[in-house]
C-alpha cells in the first residue's frame, strides 16, 4: 500500500484500535493520556494526502472505501485539530469525575466515526461509521449520569435513529438506481439527479441530514443534549459531530444540477431555523442553551447556502458551506470550551478570559476580518443579492444580538471565589482552540487563488460586514433587557410536546399490553387460529 | 367402495369434535382427549386415503398405514407426556388449567436446577 | 498434518454426513439414559461437538461442490423412501444452529454440572438430554427431504422443547409448559392432516416430486393452508403467541436461549420449506401479504408490550414474538407479483441471514440475561442500576446482541434489512419497508431502557450474589460478536443460499 494509503488507513484505524484497547481494563485505565493523540493521524493525512486519493479495504466484490476530497479534508482538518484540543481540555476535566471509562470509550466511538464519516466514499461505510458516531455521541451525552441528561440522550439517539432509517431507506434506493454493484456516494450522486424517484429520495435526504443537523422542527435535540453534556464532549458535539450530516448533504445531494423548486424549500427552510434558532435563543439564559441555539441558527445557515446553491446549481456552494461550517466547527468548540472555563474563573480574571470569547462570539455574527466575517464573505456568492441576502442580514444581526446574550449570561456564570483561576490545562486548549479559529479560516483564505473571491480588507466590503454587527450591538441595550422581563421557554422548546405524547404512549401501551393478554387466553388463540386458517384459505383461494 | 365416503366424514366430525373440544374445553385432560379425538380424525382420514389411492394389487396402499402407525406412536408419546405434565402440575400444587391468570409471571428462573 | 487433511477432504461432502448427524445425536440420547445422570454430560459434549464438526464439513461440502448434498436412505428412492437433502439453506441453518448449542452448552455447564452433587441429578440429566435431541430434531429439520420425516422432526423438536420450559419444576413453568406442548400439539395435527390430504392427492411426501406435480386445487389448497397455520402456531407468530412468553421466561436461561433462537426457528424453517420448494408458485401474492400482514401486527404488538414489561426476560421473550414477525415479512417481498427470481431470491437471502442473525442475537441476550439474574438475584430491570458496572462483559453482550437486532451496521442484522429492503424497494412494496424502519426504532426503544438503567449507578453498593466466572461472559460476549460479525458473511458464504435452490425441482426422483 502506498503511503498516502497507509497515512488514510491510520487516520480511521488508529482510533479504532485504541477503542479496541479499551477491552483490557489495564489499557482503559491508562486511555485517557491517549485521548489527545488519537486524532493525529488524520490532522497529518489532512496535510500530507493528495486530494483526490482513496482506499479500497476489502475484496473487489465487497469492500469500504475511502477518499479524501477537498470539502471533506477541510471538514476533517479542523475537525480533528478541534478533537485534540478538546482531547487536551478533557484530561484536565475529568479529574476526579465519575463515569470516565464510559466517557473514554464513548468518546473514541464518536471519535472514530466522526473521522471515518468524513472519508468515507461508499455508502455503507458511511452509514455503518455514521452510527458509530451516532452511539458515541449519546454516550457522552449521558456522563453527567442526571435524569436531565438520560433524557436528553434517550431524545437524542430517538430523533438520530429516526433520521438514519430514513437515511437507510434513502441509501437502498440510490444503491437500486445506481447500474452495476457499486456502492460509491459520488455514483449515488450522478445516479440521483437522473432517477425517476428523485423527489422521494431528495426528501428521505433531506430529512434525515436535517434532524441530524438539527433543522427546524427536528432542532430540540440540540439544546437538551449540548446543555447536558459535559464541556469537551459539547464542543466536539456542536463542532465536529454535527458536521457529518452536513458533509453528507454536500455529497449526497445533486448540487451541479439546478433545482429550483427544491432549492427554494431547503433555502427557505434553513433561513427560517437561521431566523428562529436566534429568537428563541434570545429567551435562554443558560450559556450552553444559547451557545445550542446559536448552533440550530447556524446549521439553518448552512442549510440556507446549501439551498442556494441547489437553486443555482452550479456547485460553488459545496465549497462555500465547507468553509463556513469549518470555521464555524472552531468557533463553537472555542465558545463551549470557553463555559468551562469562565466556570472556574473568579471575578478578578474574568476580562481577561471574555475578551477573546467576545471576538469570536461577535465574530459568528460576521464582524469582519475574523474567521466568521470570512466565512460570511465566502457564502455571499452563493447567497446573492435578493431575498436570500436579507434573511442572511438579519441573521447577522440577530446572531450578534444572541452572542451578546451568550456574553452576559457567561458574565453571570462565574466562579464563586472572585481568585479562582482555572487551571492550565483548561485555559491552554481553549485558547489554542480560539486563536486557531481566527488563524485557520485565513490560512485557508490566503490560499484561495486571489480574484476568486472578495477582497477582505475593501472598504465596501468591511461596511457590508461591520453595519449588522454594529446594529445588533446597539440594538442589544434595550432589547436584552426587554427579553429578561418575560419569555421563559424551557431549553429544547418543541420537545415538551414528547412529554405529553409519552403520557399518551403510556396509556396506548397499557390498552395494547391489555389487548395482548385477551388475545392470549387460550379460547380466543384457539378462535383466532381457526380464523386465521379460513382466512388464509380464502386469500389464497380468490387469487 | 362406497364406505369411503362415511369414512372420510366421520374423519371429518372427529376432526372437527376434537377442534372444538380442544379449543373450548378448561379442563387439561379433556383437551388431551380432544387431542387424541383429533389425532384419531387424521388417522382415519389416512385410512380413508390407503384405500382410495391403492392400485389394483393392493388392498391398500401401504405408505399411510406406515404413517399412520408412526404417527399413533407419536401422540402415545404425546398423550404420555401431556399426562404426566398434568399430575406433575397437580402434585406441585398448581390449579389444573391452562388459563393464565392475571398476576401470573413465572418466577424467572437465572439458572439454578 | 497431511493425514488429518486427508481424512477430512474425503470426509468433507461425504453424503453420509446426513444421515450421521441425524444419527449421532440420537445415539447419544440413548447412550445417556443407559450411562445415567453422572456421565451425561460428557456424551452431550462429545456429540455436540461432533455435530458442530460434521455442519462444517456438510457446509464446506455443498459451498465446494455447488451443488446441494443428497442421500438415500437404505437406498430406496422416493417417491416410496426417504432421501435427505443439504442444500445451502440447510447448511447454513445447520451450522450456525450447531455453533449456537455448542456455546450455550459451554455457557450451561456451571448450572447444570452433572458431577457436582449427587443428590439432585434430575434437572441437569434432563437438560442435556434435551438439549442432545434438540440439536439431532433440529438437524432432521434441515436435512430432511419429504413432509412426513419433517412431522416426525417437529414432533421430536417439541418432545425435547418442553421438558426445557419446566427445568425448574415449579407449578406456574410446568403449567407453561403444558400449554406450550398442547398449542404444539395442535398444530402438529393440523400438519399432519394437512399431509394426509397431500399424500390423498399426489401419493408422495418428497418434495422435489411435489413440486413438479402439485397444482392449485382445492385438496392442495386445504393441506398446504392446515400445515401452515399448523407451523405457525408452533412458530409463535402472532395471535398465535399465547404460550411463548411464560415459556421462555420461565426457564432456566441456557434453556431459554435455546427455546427462544432454535427451537422457533425450526418450524419457520418449515414454513419456508414448505412455500419455497414443496409447492414453489401456490402461494399468491395476496396470501404472502396476510403472512406479512402478522409479520407486522407480530413487530408491533411485540414490541409495544415488551416496552411495558418489568422483567429482563419477559423483555426478552415479547422481543422474540417481535422479531419471529420480522422473519415473515419475507415473504411478500419475495412472493410479489412484480418480482423477479432474482429479487425473490434475495428476499430469500435477506430472511434467512435475518433468522441466523436473530439466533445468535437472542441467544447471547438470554445468556446475558441468565448471568444479570444470577449475579444480582433478580431480573427487574427498575433495579438494574450498577449493572453495567459491575458485569462489564455481561452487559457488553447485551448491547451487542441488541445492535444487532436493531440492525445497526456491521451486523447480520442490518444485511438483511438492507437486502430485504432493496428487495422490497425494487417491487415497489413501501409499507413493508415502513415496518422495518418502525421495528428497528421500536427494538431500540426497549434496548434503551434495559441500557440505561443499566448503566445508571445503583442507588445503594451493589452486592453481587454470586461471582461469575469469566468463560460464561465470555460464552455470551462471543455468540454476540458473531452475531455483529454475520454481516461480514456477504463477503463470501452468503453465496451458499443459491445452492439448492430450485435445484431441487432437478433431483432425481
Amino acid at each position: 500500500m502506498s503511503d498516502t494509503g497507509t497515512l488514510l488507513m491510520a487516520a480511521i484505524v488508529v482510533p479504532l484500535c485504541l477503542l479496541l484497547l479499551c477491552l483490557w481494563p489495564w489499557a482503559l485505565s491508562r486511555m485517557l493520556s491517549c485521548l489527545p493523540f488519537a486524532p493525529v493521524p488524520a490532522l497529518a493525512a489532512v496535510f500530507f494526502v493528495p486530494a483526490g486519493s482513496s482506499l479500497i479495504l476489502g475484496s473487489p466484490r465487497q469492500n469500504l472505501s475511502f477518499a479524501l476530497d477537498v470539502p471533506g479534508g477541510l471538514l476533517l482538518g479542523v475537525a480533528a485539530l478541534l478533537w485534540i484540543t478538546s482531547g487536551t481540555y478533557a484530561l484536565s476535566y475529568l479529574k476526579g469525575r465519575p463515569n470516565q471509562a464510559r466517557f473514554i470509550v464513548c468518546w473514541l466511538m464518536a471519535l472514530t466515526g466522526s473521522i471515518g464519516v468524513f472519508l468515507a466514499s461508499d455508502m455503507m461505510g458511511f452509514y455503518f461509521l455514521l452510527a458509530l458516531l451516532t452511539i458515541g455521541a449519546c454516550g457522552l451525552i449521558t456522563c453527567h449520569d442526571t435524569p436531565r441528561a438520560w433524557n436528553a440522550a434517550a431524545i437524542y439517539i430517538m430523533l438520530a435513529l429516526l433520521a438514519e432509517s430514513l437515511l437507510l431507506v434513502a441509501f437502498v434506493m440510490l444503491a437500486a438506481e445506481i447500474p452495476g454493484n457499486s456502492l460509491l456516494i459520488r455514483d449515488a450522486a450522478v445516479a440521483l439527479s437522473i432517477s425517476p424517484h428523485r423527489d422521494l429520495i431528495l426528501a428521505l435526504l433531506i430529512a434525515g441530514f436535517g434532524t441530524k443537523a438539527g433543522l427546524v422542527p427536528c432542532h430540540f435535540w440540540m439544546p437538551l443534549a449540548y446543555s447536558a453534556a459535559l464541556t469537551p464532549a459539547s464542543a466536539i458535539l456542536s463542532g465536529a459531530v454535527v458536521k457529518a450530516s452536513v458533509l453528507g448533504m454536500l455529497r449526497f445531494l445533486p448540487l451541479d444540477t439546478a433545482l429550483p423548486d427544491w432549492g427554494t424549500a431547503v433555502a427557505a427552510a434553513g433561513g427560517f431555523a437561521a431566523i428562529y434558532g436566534v429568537v428563541i435563543g434570545l429567551t435562554q439564559r443558560e450559556p450552553k442553551v444559547v451557545l445550542a441555539y446559536s448552533s440550530v441558527s447556524q446549521m439553518g445557515f448552512m442549510i440556507g447556502v446549501i439551498g442556494m446553491g441547489m437553486i443555482a446549481g452550479d456547485g460553488r456552494a459545496v465549497l462555500a458551506t465547507a468553509f463556513y461550517a469549518a470555521n464555524h466547527v472552531l468557533v463553537k468548540g472555542a465558545l463551549f470550551l470557553s463555559v468551562g472555563v469562565t466556570v472556574a474563573t473568579g471575578h478578578r480574571h474574568l476580562r481577561w478570559m471574555l475578551l477573546p470569547v467576545a471576538v469570536i462570539a461577535v465574530g459568528i455574527g460576521g464582524l469582519p476580518l475574523t474567521g466568521g466575517g470570512l466565512a460570511k464573505l465566502v457564502v455571499g456568492g452563493p447567497l446573492g443579492d435578493g431575498t436570500a441576502n436579507t434573511v442572511a442580514t438579519i441573521s447577522a444581526i440577530a446572531t450578534t444580538l444572541l452572542m451578546l446574550q451568550f456574553l452576559h449570561g457567561l458574565a453571570d456564570s462565574v466562579s464563586q471565589h472572585p481568585e479562582a483561576r482555572p487551571a492550565a490545562g483548561l485555559v491552554w486548549p481553549w485558547l489554542t482552540t480560539a486563536a486557531a479559529s481566527l488563524a485557520v479560516p485565513w490560512a485557508l483564505f490566503l490560499a484561495v487563488p486571489s480574484g476568486m473571491l472578495p477582497d477582505p480588507f475593501a472598504a465596501a466590503v468591511v461596511w457590508k460586514a461591520l453595519w449588522p454587527v454594529l446594529a445588533g450591538a446597539v440594538l442589544a441595550i434595550p432589547l436584552l433587557r426587554w427579553t429578561r422581563r418575560f419569555g421563559h421557554v424551557p431549553a429544547g422548546d418543541i420537545a415538551v410536546a414528547i412529554d405529553l405524547l409519552a403520557g399518551r404512549a403510556r396509556t396506548v401501551g397499557k390498552a395494547v399490553e391489555g389487548l395482548d393478554g385477551a388475545l392470549r387466553q387460550w379460547p380466543a388463540a384457539g378462535v383466532s387460529l381457526l380464523a386465521l386458517a379460513v382466512a388464509l384459505g380464502a386469500v389464497i383461494f380468490a387469487r | 367402495m362406497n364406505a369411503l365416503p362415511l369414512f372420510a366424514s366421520c374423519a371429518a366430525m372427529l376432526m372437527g369434535l376434537g377442534l372444538y373440544a380442544l379449543i373450548t374445553d378448561p379442563e387439561p385432560l379433556r383437551k388431551i382427549l380432544a387431542f387424541n379425538l383429533l389425532g384419531s380424525g387424521v388417522f382415519l382420514a389416512f385410512g380413508v386415503i390407503s384405500r382410495r389411492v391403492a392400485a389394483t394389487e393392493f388392498e391398500g396402499d401401504p405408505v399411510p398405514q406406515a404413517m399412520t402407525i408412526t404417527a399413533i406412536v407419536v401422540a402415545f408419546a404425546a398423550t404420555a407426556m401431556a399426562v404426566a405434565l398434568v399430575s406433575r402440575l397437580v402434585e406441585a400444587g398448581g390449579r389444573a388449567t391452562v388459563a393464565s391468570e392475571a398476576s401470573e409471571e413465572p418466577d424467572a428462573d437465572g439458572g439454578a436446577s | 498434518m497431511p493425514g488429518v487433511a486427508a481424512l477430512s477432504d474425503a470426509a468433507m461432502g461425504q453424503p453420509s454426513l446426513l444421515v450421521l448427524a441425524i444419527v449421532l445425536p440420537v445415539t447419544g440420547v440413548l447412550l445417556s439414559i443407559v450411562a445415567g445422570g453422572r456421565y451425561v454430560e460428557a456424551i452431550a459434549f462429545v456429540v455436540l461437538l461432533s455435530g458442530l464438526v460434521i455442519a462444517i464439513f456438510i457446509f464446506d461440502g455443498v459451498w465446494r461442490g455447488g451443488r446441494e448434498l443428497t442421500y438415500v436412505v437404505g437406498g430406496w428412492r422416493p417417491p416410496l423412501g426417504i432421501m435427505l437433502r443439504a442444500d445451502g439453506l440447510s447448511a447454513l441453518m445447520m451450522s450456525t444452529m450447531a455453533v449456537v448449542i455448542c456455546v450455550v452448552g459451554v455457557f450451561a455447564h456451571a448450572d447444570f454440572n452433572s458431577r457436582l452433587e449427587a443428590a439432585e441429578t434430575r434437572s441437569p440429566f434432563v437438560f442435556w438430554i434435551m438439549l442432545v435431541a434438540v440439536s439431532g430434531a433440529m438437524n432432521m429439520i434441515f436435512l430432511g427431504g419429504d413432509l412426513f420425516t419433517l412431522y416426525v422432526a417437529l414432533e421430536l423438536l417439541t418432545f425435547a422443547a418442553v421438558p426445557l420450559v419446566c427445568l425448574s419444576g415449579s407449578a406456574e413453568t410446568i403449567r407453561a409448559a403444558m400449554r406450550y406442548l398442547l398449542f404444539a400439539l395442535l398444530g402438529s395435527i393440523l400438519y399432519l392432516g394437512g399431509t394426509a390430504l397431500l399424500y390423498g392427492s399426489h401419493a408422495t411426501m418428497d418434495f422435489a416430486v411435489l413440486s413438479q406435480q402439485a397444482h392449485l386445487e382445492p385438496a392442495t389448497l386445504i393441506a398446504a393452508v392446515l400445515m401452515t397455520i399448523g407451523l405457525l402456531a408452533k412458530t409463535a407468530l402472532f395471535p398465535l403467541h399465547l404460550w411463548l412468553p411464560p415459556a421462555h421466561a420461565g426457564a432456566p436461561a441456557a434453556a431459554s436461549a435455546i427455546l427462544s433462537s432454535v427451537v422457533v426457528k425450526g418450524s419457520f424453517f418449515l414454513v419456508v420449506r414448505l412455500w419455497f420448494d414443496a409447492l414453489p408458485g401456490m402461494l399468491t401474492p395476496a396470501g404472502a401479504q396476510l403472512l406479512g400482514a402478522l409479520g407486522a401486527s407480530a413487530i408491533a404488538f411485540g414490541s409495544v408490550v415488551a416496552l411495558q414489561q418489568k422483567r429482563l426476560k419477559l423483555l426478552i421473550a415479547y422481543s422474540t414474538v417481535a422479531q419471529i414477525g420480522y422473519l415473515f415479512l419475507m415473504f411478500p417481498i419475495a412472493f410479489n407479483a412484480a418480482a423477479t427470481p432474482a429479487q425473490s431470491s434475495e428476499a430469500l437471502t435477506g430472511g434467512m441471514l435475518q433468522a441466523m442473525s436473530h439466533m445468535t442475537a437472542k441467544a447471547a441476550m438470554f445468556m446475558a440475561a441468565g448471568l444479570i439474574y444470577t449475579a444480582l438475584g433478580h431480573d427487574r430491570i427498575a433495579d438494574l442500576g450498577g449493572t453495567a458496572r459491575a458485569l462489564p462483559m455481561t452487559m457488553l453482550a447485551f448491547a451487542i446482541g441488541g445492535v444487532c437486532l436493531i440492525g445497526l451496521p456491521p451486523s447480520g442484522g442490518f444485511l438483511a434489512k438492507w437486502l430485504l429492503m432493496r428487495a422490497a424497494v425494487e417491487t415497489g412494496q413501501w409499507p413493508w419497508v415502513v415496518v422495518m424502519l418502525a421495528g428497528g426504532l421500536f427494538t431500540s426503544g426497549y434496548m434503551f431502557i434495559v441500557l440505561s438503567r443499566a448503566l445508571q449507578p445503583s442507588g445503594e453498593f451493589l452486592k453481587l450474589g454470586a461471582a461469575l466466572p469469566k468463560y460464561r461472559e465470555a460464552a455470551a460476549l462471543t455468540l454476540a460478536l458473531l452475531s455483529l460479525l454475520l454481516g461480514f458473511v456477504a463477503l463470501g458464504p452468503l453465496d451458499v443460499l443459491q445452492v439448492g435452490s430450485g435445484t431441487m425441482m432437478a433431483a432425481p426422483g
